[in-house]
């Protein structure tokens, strides 16, 4: 019963208004309290939207969207179609004028020249009264079935009926005692697999010491075993160094024995092929018997040549004594 | 039957024999509810070991291969859940692998549900409490270590998935540290191993110390500068994260460069004072004592292993009487006796 109406503001457009026609209420028969209903019959005409209030010069006539939103375009042709389709299915509706008889037409007639003026006043007095004031509506009675069937009746003797306490018992019986076995399996389960993990763990622990134990031991074996390789080469480096001194010293007394008779023999050789010299000696007779040689041949020369001389003054004297002599004994 | 829907998240169940196929047969059905509600009655139902023991042998663990494609996050978390409590037994777990369900499930890791991702994590995890659960899951070792990472990177995800996955890969890397070294696995442990969580120290510790056994682990965890860590893990308040840190450096320093650097940090006087400490505790907390027991028998064996080195020898002579009465008869734990009486051969072992 509310407002039949459109009214609608899209942005950037102005206020539109369309309202169905509708008949007017009929009154209720009793009086109720106040609606909401009567509030939205009249209100304040300062309120109502369709009044244009203020300054109409300043009344947005023209939308000024610049650019027609492309979704609020199409909105309105879509608005437009159907208020043309409501248009055409309300002419269907329409209870038209019946159709014309044959052979004649309908035509549009200005119907302005064939109005009479009723020009008769009927006198009439107006005659008021006054309706009683509603009655106020009476309470509704209670509502009570109306009664069918026969009665009938029995005798309930003492613990015919059921007994919540008594019947209860063994259902209860079995609700506990399901509940507890449930419990007993979990626990028991979660016992189990505690266990399984404690002995586990101990397992692990004794394995983890055994094998720390085993691994240490390894490797102290291979540390060992390395150092006995290591010792074993370094004894064998040993031996071949001791092998090489003897070898060597046997070399060293070899040779020496070699030689020692080696250097007498080779002085005593070299001695005799006259390797080892005085210098003085060496340079005496190299330099100085030379010298005596030539000095005392020439010593010796110039004797020979007095000596001649002498001879040659000798027999020169001898033979003049001689040819003296001769002279003489010839004399 | 109006009451069977008194308990609206759980499907009426049949009595005796007839409850599994039932169940299962509902599995089937196109509502994602329906399903649901079956799951929870089968979560239910199979905390008892004979009911898993119909499940196995009727078959109808192939059944769950489908819903592990299914649609519905809840259904996919349902469906580990179940296997989650299959588990819990030997006869479950031995199905679950021998079944083709694995791969599927390996896919499930990656699920965008969380619940779903951390019951998976969890079946992982109980099934690596067999040996061949473990072997199983070794192809997946990469792919965990992705993961880890990966949680490294976001922000880790939450501390559960986290501790499980971090027990998995102990486990697995317990049977072959080799696939876990390969994805470089000693560094990512490493950033692990100051995680706040204790949980997440302690299992990180472990896959370290499963990790090095071998002897390329132990080269990795020197080479990675991770003994200063550890060194500090030892003052740690948690007791296994001290133990399990015990037992790295215990691995560690079985190798030259181990003793080089673990002399280098000092170590030896912590080993002593974890080693001598237990006798003041001895009354309190018998509870504690068998972790006690795995920390001084670690504690032992890395010194009974530094006492190999000639600088560690000398440092332990000084303190000699401590050990040597542990290795005393009035030791009542045999094992621990065993490894004083060995740790103090070792000291004073001469060439």
């Amino acid at each position: 019963m509310a407002f039949v109406s459109q009214s609608h503001r899209a942005p950037n457009e102005s206020y539109t208004f369309a309202s169905r026609p509708r008949p007017v209420e009929n009154r209720s028969k009793y009086r109720e309290p106040p609606s909401e209903q009567t509030h939205s019959n009249y209100g304040n005409i300062m309120y109502d939207r369709r009044v244009v209030r203020g300054n109409t010069y300043a009344q947005l006539i023209i939308p000024t969207t610049a650019q027609p939103d492309p979704v609020e375009a199409q909105r309105q042709q879509e608005n437009r179609r159907r208020a043309i389709a409501r248009k055409r299915a309300r002419e269907q509706f329409r209870p038209s004028t019946p159709e014309a008889l044959q052979g004649r037409k309908h035509i549009d007639v200005q119907t302005e020249l064939y109005l009479e003026e009723l020009s008769d006043v009927i006198v009439a007095t107006d005659v008021e009264c006054q309706t009683d004031a509603f009655l106020d509506k009476p309470a509704t009675p209670l509502f009570i079935p109306a009664k069918s069937g026969k009665d009938v009746e029995t005798q309930i003797e003492e613990g015919e009926l059921f007994d919540f306490d008594r019947e209860v018992q063994p259902v209860l019986e079995v609700l506990v005692g399901k509940t507890i076995e449930q419990s007993l399996e979990e626990v028991m389960e979660e016992e189990e697999l505690a266990c399984l993990r404690a002995q586990q763990r101990a397992f692990e622990e004794l394995r983890n010491n055994e094998l720390a134990e085993v691994l240490r031991l390894q490797e102290q074996e291979r540390r060992r075993s390395e150092e006995k390789g290591r010792r074993i080469a370094q004894q064998k480096e040993v031996l071949k160094k001791e092998k090489e001194t003897a070898e060597k010293i046997a070399a060293r007394a070899y040779t020496q024995q070699y030689l020692a008779d080696l250097l007498p023999a080779v002085f005593t050789s070299l001695r005799s092929h006259g390797y080892f010299y005085d210098p003085v000696e060496k340079d005496i007779e190299n330099h100085f018997f030379p010298w005596l040689m030539a000095e005392v041949n020439n010593s010796l020369e110039k004797r020979y040549t007095a000596r001649e001389l002498l001879d040659t003054i000798i027999h020169d004297v001898t033979r003049k004594r001689l040819k003296m002599f001769k002279e003489l004994e010839t004399q | 039957m109006a009451g069977c829907l008194i308990d609206p998240s759980r499907a009426p169940v049949a009595f005796g024999r007839r409850a599994v196929p039932q169940l299962f047969e509902e599995l089937q059905q196109p509502e994602a509810d329906r399903r649901l509600r079956a799951l929870a009655s089968l979560c239910d139902l199979m905390h008892d070991p004979e009911r898993i023991y119909q499940t196995v042998n009727g078959g109808f663990l192939e059944q769950l291969n489908v819903l592990f494609e299914d649609e519905d996050s809840s259904v996919r978390t349902k469906t580990c859940e179940l296997l989650h409590l299959m588990t819990a037994h030997s006869i479950g777990r031995q199905a679950l692998l021998s079944s083709s369900l694995l791969p599927p499930l390996s896919q499930l890791v990656d699920d965008n549900s969380s619940s779903c991702r951390r019951n998976v994590h969890r079946v992982l995890n109980r099934l690596t409490l067999l040996p061949a659960g473990a072997d199983a899951l070794l192809t997946l070792v990469p792919k965990l270590m992705l993961k880890l990472r990966g949680e490294e990177g976001e922000e880790e995800e939450e501390e559960e998935v986290q501790v499980l996955l971090l027990s998995t890969l102990s486990s697995c890397s317990r049977l072959d540290a080799l696939p876990a070294l390969a994805s470089d696995g000693v560094s990512l442990l490493g950033h692990k191993l100051s995680h706040r969580s204790p949980n997440i120290r302690r299992e990180a510790a472990a896959v370290l110390m499963a990790l090095s056994v071998c002897e390329d682990g132990k080269l990795q965890v020197c080479e990675e500068s991770l003994l200063p860590v550890l060194v500090n893990l030892l003052h740690d308040e948690d007791i296994e994260v001290q133990a399990n840190a015990a037992g790295v450096i215990m691995y560690t320093v079985i190798i030259t460069t181990g003793k080089k650097q673990c002399l280098y940090l000092d170590v030896i006087p912590i080993l002593l004072e974890l080693v001598s400490k237990e006798e003041e505790e001895e009354e309190e907390k018998k509870k504690k004592r068998k972790s006690r027991k795995a920390l001084v028998m670690y504690s032992l064996r890395a010194l009974t292993a530094l006492a190999e080195a000639p600088d560690g020898r000398r440092r332990l002579l000084e303190q000699l009487p401590l050990l040597l009465r542990r290795s005393e008869a009035t030791e009542e734990d045999h094992d621990i006796r065993r490894d004083a009486q060995t740790a103090v051969r070792v000291i004073n072992w001469r060439p």
